[in-house]
């Protein structure tokens, strides 16, 4: 049992998982450095990119971190998020 | 330390289509207004951290037209390519400019460009809504200019004892001015949401904000009309408010960028239109609509333009050549640049670099 733990402890704490937040509120190009910028700020976030052509923000982050820490870290731009995809990703 | 050469350009260079005059017959017409000349210099220092990413720039050029005329065109810069070019939705003429890697970032454009005041001769108008195929395109709605729903009931509304078209365009131009507001604490030119300005009842804003609200109306009504982006470049005979130079012609414009509109009639063409500049000089000089300075104003600006001004194209909701990785753009008043796949603020010309004067030759 130690030894699955073992083997098992490095994938729970090193999870990914990537996201995909759908920010419709965004109308034009320097909305989209506004909403990088507070998502940047999340603890655990690793690569990020805002489009604004579908109004989403594509990221791969650190498993676990609730919903409500991105839509928070959206809301601070004047915009509202919304979760659209959430999967872990395979090493 | 490793140096970049430095490229250089003309009108010529690297783009053709740039060099074909641009004005359609349909405001082909022998320039009489008042002749103005400006010597225009535009500085770029750009900044900013990733010394690794690509930096793109696409600066916007004046368009040509019967009021105005590009000459002496020349750049300067230390980009790995740099070239003008017009292949976008709008014809709008383009310098282009990129660096792959870090280091300064620098690039200088100069040209004269020469102006004529813009006039309108109101008795040529008919009342036919027949069309050419390119003037009906400013009859689309766009993103930010819808012409369906509340924006259409309201223009409805205003237009309802208006019968041809320029009664149209003079009631909605009279409703615009009387209702609307230039509000300083917008950020720029303003977003140019007039269906959000519309539902929401948000009667304040600055250029962009007024005209885009304009056109929407006369669009929804049948009347095609564009905002007319551009920069101001010296002394108004009006108000401070419209545009100011020193005793020497000298004007500092970063940050003078001004939107205008135009809507089309038949037997006249492309009329000029400056809603918002009424609302700035009521701001400005703190007036109210009744005074006769804001009512000579109002009056002059619905078929007149003082061209201490100049157009750099009509684009609303469309995609820059080469294409950028944000699009659409909103509109393309200010240049625009991006590392990687950030935006530089195009509203903060001392964070982004980049600085222009007007030398008017007196």
């Amino acid at each position: 049992m130690k030894k699955i733990i073992f083997f098992l402890l490095p994938l729970i704490l090193f999870a990914k998982e990537e996201l995909i937040i759908k920010v419709e509120g965004m109308h034009c190009p320097l909305c989209t450095t506004a909403v990088k910028k507070a998502l940047k700020k999340v603890e655990g976030v690793e690569t990020l990119k805002v489009l604004l052509e579908t109004k989403t923000a594509i990221l791969v982050a650190k498993d676990g971190i609730e919903d409500k820490v991105y839509l928070d870290a959206v809301k601070t731009t004047g915009y509202d998020g919304v979760i659209r995809s959430r999967h872990h990703l395979k090493d | 330390m490793k140096r970049r050469i430095f490229m250089q350009g003309c009108i010529a260079f690297g783009a053709t289509a740039v060099i074909l005059p641009q004005v359609s017959i349909l405001e082909a017409k022998e320039a009489t207004g008042l002749k103005r000349v400006f010597y225009v210099k535009n500085s770029y220092n750009l900044q900013h951290e990733n010394a690794k990413a690509i930096t793109k720039l696409w600066i916007p050029l004046p368009l040509e037209g019967t009021y105005q005329s590009m000459s002496d065109f020349k750049f300067n810069a230390n980009a790995t390519k740099a070239y003008v070019t017009d292949k976008n939705a709008y014809k709008a003429r383009t310098l282009y400019a990129e660096w792959k890697s870090g280091g300064e970032k620098i690039l200088e454009v100069t040209y004269t460009i020469t102006t004529y005041e813009r006039t309108s001769d109101f008795s040529k108008a008919t009342a036919s809504t027949k069309y050419p195929k390119a003037v009906a395109h400013f009859l689309k709605p766009t993103a930010h200019i819808p012409t369906s729903g509340k924006v259409k009931e309201l223009a409805l509304q205003i237009t309802k004892e208006a019968k041809t078209p320029l009664d149209k365009a003079k009631a909605i131009y009279l409703w615009v001015t009387e209702n609307m507001y230039r509000d300083n604490s917008v950020i720029g030119c303003g977003v140019g949401d007039a269906g959000k300005a519309i539902e929401h009842n948000i009667l304040g804003g600055k250029c962009t904000d007024i005209s885009s609200v304009f056109v929407a109306l006369l669009r929804s009504v049948g009347v095609p009309s564009r905002e007319v982006f551009g920069i101001r470049l010296g002394k108004s005979r009006f108000s401070k408010a419209c545009g100011g130079s020193d005793a020497n012609g000298l004007a500092k414009i970063t940050g003078a960028e001004h939107c205008r509109a135009e809507f089309y009639i038949d037997g006249l063409g492309w009329v000029p239109c400056d809603p918002a500049d009424v609302t700035k000089v009521i701001l400005v000089e703190k007036l109210t609509l009744k005074d006769p300075l804001v009512q000579q104003v109002r009056d002059y600006f619905f078929g007149n333009w003082e061209m201490n001004w100049m157009g750099y194209n009509f684009g609303r909701d469309f995609v820059l050549a080469p294409e950028p990785m944000q699009k659409p753009l909103n509109m393309f008043g200010y240049p625009y640049a991006e590392v990687d796949d950030e935006v530089l603020d195009y509203y903060a010309p001392a964070s982004f670099r980049y600085s222009f004067v007007s030398q008017e030759k007196i």
